[in-house]
């Protein structure tokens, strides 16, 4: 049973890596530098680590919903993307949940998420709506 | 350069495309986000942003070009807002299409100048069914009008 304020259980990933940086960009086609180079980061005034890709932080969040509930699909994702991950940091995915409704094709669930870097805070916040025992 | 407005772009339609997930390209990419892929083909549903962006007919720097901003100048992702109308599956052929819906100049505390780039991006089946739907912002800092 799940009620409304329930955490959800944090996923953790104790140093965010580089080569998988690099494995993420060849997928991904994105030759940005600042994921790759740290030379190309500080140039820019950003640090003096390679930057994981916006969209792997939020995968994150995804992974960590995944966890959480197995048998169910995400309707609604909705993320704001406030600092930068690094390589070598160290974050974890959370949440709790903010509604759950019973509806004919199955129950909604409501969250609010994050990434929260150790020591600095939210990378990336997140609402997000699921559909448990609904469509496949 | 942009002046004190900016460029009017709002309602450019972008070229729009293809995109398949090939089951290899979903291994590849869960194995680099530490996850397993799905066994029954659904893909990561990351690909709501990585499909969309892909297949919307032109790179990130030449949609900041169609505002007038060299990606050079330090582009931010601000948001990213997806609704899914059905399961992201891998080899699957989807279309792509995409509008520039506003690009709004506002002054930031922190950043100066910059512009809002919101545009939206959507996703549906080759019988042209809607799969997904994607707006995105993007910060620009204008510095040179800081």
């Amino acid at each position: 049973m799940i009620a409304v304020g329930d955490p959800l259980p944090g996923l953790r990933i104790e140093s965010v890596s580089p080569e998988k940086m690099r494995q993420l960009a060849a997928v991904l086609r994105d030759p940005n530098p600042i994921h790759l180079d740290p030379a190309a980061v500080a140039r820019l005034g950003l640090g003096d680590r390679v930057i994981n890709q916006g969209p792997a932080n939020l995968a994150y969040i995804i992974n960590m919903l995944r966890a959480a509930f197995p048998a169910s699909s995400l309707l609604q994702l909705d993320a704001r993307f406030l600092a930068n991950v690094f390589g070598g940091d160290a974050v974890e995915a959370g949440g709790r949940i903010t509604f759950v409704t019973t509806e004919t094709e199955g129950t909604r669930v409501g969250c609010e998420t994050w990434l929260n870097v150790d020591g600095r805070g939210p990378a990336v916040t997140a609402n997000a709506v699921l559909l448990l025992g609904g469509r496949s | 350069m942009a002046g004190e407005q900016p460029p009017q772009v709002a309602g450019t339609r972008l070229p729009g495309g293809e995109y398949r997930i090939s089951s290899a390209e979903n291994r590849a990419l869960c194995e680099a986000l530490l996850t397993e892929p799905a066994a029954d083909g659904r893909a990561h549903e990351i690909y709501s942003y990585i499909a969309t962006q892909s297949g919307m007919g032109v790179t990130v720097d030449g949609l900041l070009a169609i505002c007038e901003f060299d990606a050079a100048d330090g582009p931010m992702l601000g948001s990213s807002n997806s609704r899914f109308h059905s399961t992201l599956m891998t080899e699957v052929t989807y279309r792509v299409s995409g509008t520039i819906l506003a690009l709004t100049r506002k002054q930031s505390r922190k950043l100066g100048v910059m512009d809002v780039l919101e545009y939206r991006l959507t996703l549906e089946s080759e019988s042209g069914e809607p799969v997904l739907e994607v707006t995105n912002t993007w910060i620009l800092p204008r510095r040179n009008l800081t």
